[in-house]
């Protein structure tokens, strides 16, 4: 967690200690923007630009306690720019080796770790259906573990819709694991 | 039962992905570069984008403050346009004098002003369900009237250039000088 002393010496200008801000603010924005994205490069970038923009930003807060909550926010919509981008660029295409993964760590005992691209590559299984509000909702409230008024202010919608997205969600993910085991 | 055994499927998965946190490699990498990119910005002397975007800073959807500042620049243009163009008629209409009796009138200096001018007045001019000058009339009249300048003109300097010319007409005008005098 970041201290509330360490943003407000950011915010009168800062910059050494804005490089602290950076180290841990860095692996958090990668997490969602990597889930969110499915891929690497594109992740690191929306790293890169959200922290730009907090620091192009930063006076603009309200205090430091809301500081989560604006970095997961800004971070959201560069992520929900860059899938609009990617729709256009590119239609993924899922096969039996990605389900045969997806079966691989279910069978075994006990919670396996997986790497970064079969991470991704489960995580785009799984989510090409959703729609993009539906995707950053099941990420944040069942991978991030956030709760849904947190989700509501980082997403801009009430905690109704929340949980109305998420609950599509899970019903669609729910139905392509039938489909498939 | 089934619905359990999806439930169960669904959960094992979440808690597959939940455990495998992305893993953020040489994050040291995305701190310099964050770290140049900030520096560089701050050397960068604001542009006027650079300044209407900032205007837009509170919206954080890309494409929605990129629509604000493009329709922020479109409507200052036509406000420059517009600004531009009412200046210019009132420059024009300021230019206009010419006397009609004891009216003061304005004239422009281009000769197509000059002739719209001119036919404006002769419609003021005409008496009240009198006969107006058409359009034709108006033009040979004009003709007729650069004409006639043109050979003013002619005499004069004919006048200039011949000084015993010049001494016969200044004679001749005083002699009628005189004779209205007289009477």
């Amino acid at each position: 967690m970041i201290e509330k002393e360490l943003i407000e010496q950011c915010i009168n200008g800062d910059l050494h200690n804005f490089r602290k801000v950076v180290e841990k603010t860095s692996p958090m924005i990668f997490s969602v923007a990597f889930r969110m994205l499915g891929d690497e490069d594109s992740a690191r970038d929306i790293v890169q630009e959200t922290m730009i923009t907090i620091w192009q930003k930063l006076a603009k807060i309200k205090s430091a306690d809301t500081y989560k909550t604006w970095v997961y926010r800004i971070a959201v919509n560069k992520c929900y720019d860059q899938m609009r981008k990617q729709k256009r660029q590119k239609e993924n295409r899922f096969d039996d080796q990605t389900w045969a993964l997806i079966s691989n760590h279910m069978s075994e005992e006990g919670i396996t770790e997986l790497e970064n691209k079969e991470n991704a590559q489960i995580i785009n299984f799984l989510t090409n259906k959703l729609s993009h509000t539906q995707k950053a909702v099941f990420i944040l409230s069942e991978l991030e573990e956030m709760p849904a008024g947190e989700i509501a202010e980082i997403t801009g919608m009430n905690r109704s819709a929340v949980k109305s997205n998420l609950y599509y969600a899970r019903k669609n993910i729910e139905s392509l694991l039938r489909k498939y085991l | 039962m089934k619905m359990t055994k999806e439930n169960d499927r669904y959960k094992k998965i979440i808690e597959i992905l939940r455990n495998s946190r992305p893993d953020l490699i040489q994050p040291e990498g995305i701190e310099n570069e964050v770290i140049r990119k900030i520096q560089n910005e701050d050397q960068k002397t604001g542009t006027v984008s650079d300044f209407i975007e900032s205007l837009f800073s509170w919206v954080y959807i890309g494409w929605v403050r990129r629509s604000l500042v493009g329709a922020a620049v479109v409507l200052v243009a036509v406000f420059i346009y517009q600004q531009g163009f009412i200046l210019k008629q009132v420059r024009n209409i300021s230019e206009r004098v010419v006397n009609i009796g004891n009216e003061q009138v304005s004239v422009p200096s281009s000769d197509f002003a000059r002739r719209l001018t001119l036919y404006k007045m002769s419609t003021r001019l005409a008496p009240a369900g009198g006969k107006r000058v058409s359009e034709k009339q108006l033009e040979d009249i004009l003709n007729s009237y650069d004409e006639l300048l043109v050979k003013y003109k002619d005499l004069i300097r004919i006048i200039e250039e011949d000084p015993a010319l010049k001494q016969y007409i200044e004679n001749k005008l005083n002699e009628e000088g005189n004779k209205k005098s007289d009477i």
